[in-house]
């Protein structure tokens, strides 16, 4: 039984959809408008059903839990992609707007809103998705001991339900369809930063190398679309993060990252001049210097000579001394676990805003200090 | 999932084959924990939690296959850690476990709120590790049986199209449960009880039909769950008069009553004119909100987008929805069947180790535990035998059949039969039975099967038919109809989840210590009674 059959004495409302449909058989493509009366309260999953029982039975699109844990309904509204079963429509039905509804990006299409998951799960299996034990042993021939507090640092990257949302939406795939992208590399992240796991330089190692980590554009779409808060872009910066701690900095996205650190806390200001050749090497940037002169020209970039200090450096000194002093380098320095989650509220429409206070009712908001953040790994 | 590991592990050539992506299974959506006397929390042992099973199960488990699971069950669960689950923590940094309903001690073993779906990473995670093939998105239609054993399955490829024979020396099912009969359920639209018809028509028993649980906390509008890890924490169960009503039903053990005591306790209520909008409500206010953000985001996330309600804020309206079935296809505790090369494992099997109730954090227990007993086992059988025989008729056979489907173009299409039967078994199959009301349903159900079998289906293209899978599955669901009805019937008592408060009130061990069996006869189901096997425990008085 479809959830929109349940309540029949709900009220109801006209909902008005567009529909990409696409017969890989024929090759034949079409957007079609469909109309059905629907209880107020539906999602867009709901929509599809009533659709496909009453109008349309060839339209495919792939469903299971409708309660956003199984993955399965991953697909595109109006060119962002969502999880069907978490979309309620009142808001866009009682606003007469018709949205567009279209199988999931930078995946091949089957048919209709169904893609082939093929090169999704080719990708997660190339991050060898499994505890690679031998690290730390259980003490007891029972469970390995871990705090909590050192579990929350995977404890984002662990909600992932695979649904593809964020590789949907990944531009650096647009670019690069072997791009690992935001999936992969959160599920890579999920075992990089599990105390159990023994393969933690082998992972990283992988995961530096062509169409790895820096390959990312920091566009923060994957995070932006992703329906259960895992954060992959997040994820990505805590590889990186991790990557350079354990001294995994060939690749120029790494030493560029390093740069900045280093400019910022000796002069307080980031030294363009001296980016190029520290991320692309001195050989690489002697090509670059006719690129070079001309933005010089044109004020683009100040000299290298005198440096270019800032008049307070020692507060960005200070800044980098406190957060050295915090033990909290590598991934910990990104990390939020769970205090975050909690951060992500939902509108009706099953969208998420962030940043709703974190309070009890009848208390004042919780002030937290850096005292309550993870320590360093165990 | 478990099975194939364990069979694998045992050095036979394995095979999974699902009409998801193993990863889109319903065992994701469990969400309170797993039960294990680990005594992380609070002293504990297995012989405690074998006791409160099987009063659990108002006597009707058998105790030999629930002391099976009762002392497996903590080494299970260390295995699932040391794979690297990531279970929550307790200060001690051991796993951590919480109360549940009609426990004796804090035995649940949980991830937050999304145990089950850390549970179904961890073991795709080792499924992944084995290069264990898999056939995604075959969809499983009928058993090969030659010479008297199960030889392997038709599978019809939902991606591609076409019908294939997939050979094997043993077959494991573990395909779920069918909540889809019921309007209202926390199950997935996956859950349309394949493996038990598939059995069922084969000839196999199926066990305790007439048992199906219903969840106290199910969301209202649609039905999806509320975690019982809410009431574990602390929340309470409110009426529309503000009171804790299970003070009348279950005065000791209140909101950690089990799950039939509560859904009757919260039927009676609504029935009785003290609900709102039909419902109860699950108030969480006074956990805080450190509390619910920290153990049950899922929950609140759940009761947000579903309902539009914020559990730091507001109570949430919850009532009783279909939720898990004990009943299943008869297995013994190394889950083979009656027919040699099957076996079954999880919510398609009854073992039986629920009897007439469930306790939840069982089920994934039982997953897990006689999943790997079955895996081992038909490993053990497959190694030992060589030949695999499907015979060439066998596909095409089916496929004329099919054809016979995909041909016709006159009829209706299944979606009111499937409304219809959703809606009545909610209605005459419900939290409580009435003689007249299961006869009624008897056929209405006869009268559904009928107009299914001039069933039409739209889509009669190969790529991606759900429209034909969808029927075939509408079909599962109105065979296992009839045999719950007759079964229900058959018990002329109150037992666990088959309360029949109008004419038989009281648990009988006299007449119905035992399990209903129904097979096939003909085109009706047939009834017979096996007893219940007891070690320790004779029947009490249950009460708690």
């Amino acid at each position: 039984m479809t959830e929109a059959a349940i309540h029949t004495e709900a009220q109801t409302m006209e909902v008005a959809l567009k529909i990409w449909r696409f017969n890989s058989e024929t090759g034949e493509r079409e957007l079609r408008r469909y109309e059905v009366e629907a209880p107020e309260w539906v999602t867009l999953l709901d929509v599809l059903d009533i659709i496909k029982d009453r109008v349309d039975g060839t339209l495919a699109y792939r469903k299971s839990c409708r309660m956003m844990i199984c993955g399965s309904c991953g697909m595109r509204m109006d060119g962002a992609a969502v999880l069907a079963c978490k979309t309620r429509m009142y808001e866009l039905a009682s606003a007469g707007q018709v949205p567009v509804i279209s199988a999931m990006g930078n995946l091949p299409i089957i048919k209709d809103l169904v893609v082939d998951m093929q090169p999704f799960w080719d990708k997660f299996n190339a991050m060898k998705p499994y505890l690679q034990p031998g690290y730390v042993e259980p003490p007891d021939g029972k469970e390995h001991l871990i705090s909590q507090e050192r579990m929350n640092v995977i404890h984002k990257e662990s909600l992932c339900i695979n649904c593809g949302c964020c590789v949907s939406e990944c531009n650096s795939m647009e670019a690069d369809p072997d791009f690992l992208g935001p999936q992969a590399l959160a599920k890579g992240m999920r075992f990089v930063g599990d105390p159990r796991d023994g393969a933690k330089i082998e992972r990283l190692e992988a995961y530096n190398s062509e169409h790895g980590i820096w390959d990312c554009t920091r566009c923060y779409f994957c995070t932006e679309r992703c329906p259960k808060g895992v954060d992959p872009r997040d994820a990505i910066a805590k590889l990186g993060a991790e990557s350079i701690k354990e001294g995994i900095d060939r690749d120029m996205g790494a030493k560029h990252a390093k740069w900045f650190v280093k400019s910022t806390e000796t002069t307080g200001w980031l030294r363009e001049t001296e980016l190029v050749p520290k991320t692309q090497g001195v050989v690489s940037a002697i090509k670059e210097m006719k690129f070079a002169m001309s933005l010089a020209r044109r004020g683009k970039v100040p000299l290298p000579v005198p440096p270019h200090v800032a008049e307070e450096v020692g507060q960005a000194r200070a800044l980098r001394d406190i957060i050295a002093g915090q033990g909290r380098d590598g991934a910990l320095g990104i990390v939020q676990g769970e205090r975050a989650l909690g951060r992500i509220e939902h509108t009706d429409s099953g969208g998420a805003r962030r940043d709703a206070p974190e309070v009890t009712p009848g208390e004042e908001p919780v002030q937290r200090d850096i005292g309550e953040q993870p320590g360093a790994p165990s | 999932m478990r099975a194939a590991i364990a069979a694998f592990d045992a050095g036979a050539d394995v095979a999974m084959l699902s009409k998801l992506h193993p990863t889109r299974s319903h065992s994701g959506a469990a969400e309170g924990g797993i039960n294990a006397a680990l005594g992380n929390a609070s002293e504990d042992d297995p012989e405690s939690h074998a006791f409160d099973t099987v009063k659990g199960s108002d006597y009707l488990g058998d105790q030999d296959a629930i002391e099976v699971l009762c002392n497996e069950a903590p080494g299970d669960v260390y295995e699932l850690e040391n794979w690297g689950a990531v279970f929550s923590r307790t200060e001690d940094g051991r796993i951590a476990q919480r109360p549940f309903g009609a426990a004796g001690a804090p035995r649940t073993a949980y991830a937050a709120d999304i145990t089950g779906h850390v549970l179904v990473q961890v073991l795709y995670e080792q499924v992944v590790r084995r290069e264990i093939r898999t056939y995604e998105e075959f969809f499983a239609w009928k058993l090969v049986v030659e010479d008297d054993r199960c030889q392997g399955v038709l599978a019809w490829d939902l991606l591609n199209g076409g019908l294939h024979a997939i050979g094997a020396k043993t077959v494991i099912l573990a395909t779920g449960g069918a909540g889809r009969l019921y309007v209202g359920t926390t199950n997935a639209y996956a859950c349309t009880g394949d493996g038990m018809a598939l059995a069922f028509r084969v000839g196999v028993p199926l066990k305790d039909m007439e048992m199906m649980q219903f969840h106290p906390t199910t969301l209202s509008p649609t039905g999806v769950l509320i975690t019982e890890g809410c009431r574990g924490e602390g929340a309470h169960l409110l009426n529309a008069d503000g009171e804790r009503f299970l003070k009348r039903y279950a005065p000791n053990a209140m909101e950690l009553a089990s799950r039939d005591v509560i859904s009757r306790a919260e039927q009676t209520e609504i029935d009785e004119g003290r609900g709102v909008d039909g419902n109860v409500l699950l108030d969480l206010r006074h956990l805080g909100a450190e509390r619910i953000l920290e153990r049950l985001h899922g929950t609140r996330e759940l009761s947000m987008v579903f309902a539009g309600v914020d559990p730091i804020h507001d109570p949430i309206p919850v009532r009783p929805g279909s939720h898990y079935h004990m009943g299943g296809v008869d297995t013994d505790m190394w889950g083979q069947t009656e027919l040699t090369g099957l076996y079954a494992a999880g919510e398609v099997a009854c073992i039986s180790v629920h009897g007439a109730n469930r306790l939840g954090g069982n089920a994934l227990m039982e997953t897990i535990t006689f999943g790997r007993r079955a895996g081992a086992h038909a490993a053990d059988w497959a190694l030992g035998h060589t030949t695999v025989t499907v015979p060439e008729g066998v596909v095409s056979d089916a496929e004329r059949e099919l054809k016979v489907l995909l041909d016709r173009v006159e009829g209706e299409r299944p979606w009111q039969i499937r409304d219809t039967l959703a809606q009545t078994m909610h209605e005459n199959f419900g939290v409580f039975r009435r003689e007249d009301q299961m006869l009624r349903q008897g056929e209405i159900v006869e009268a559904l099967r009928e107009r299914y079998e001039q069933v039409v289906v739209e889509d009669k293209g190969n790529v991606f038919n759900s429209d034909l899978t969808q029927a075939l599955e509408l079909g599962f669901l109105l065979e296992l109809a009839a045999c719950m009805v007759d079964s229900g019937l058959a018990r002329k008592e109150s037992r666990g989840a088959h309360a029949r408060p109008h004419d038989y009130p009281d648990r009988d061990d006299e007449n119905y210590l035992r399990h209903t069996l129904v097979t096939w006869d003909g085109d009706r189901p047939a009834l017979d009674w096996r007893p219940v096997t007891m070690t320790k425990w004779q029947p009490q008085e249950r009460t708690y």
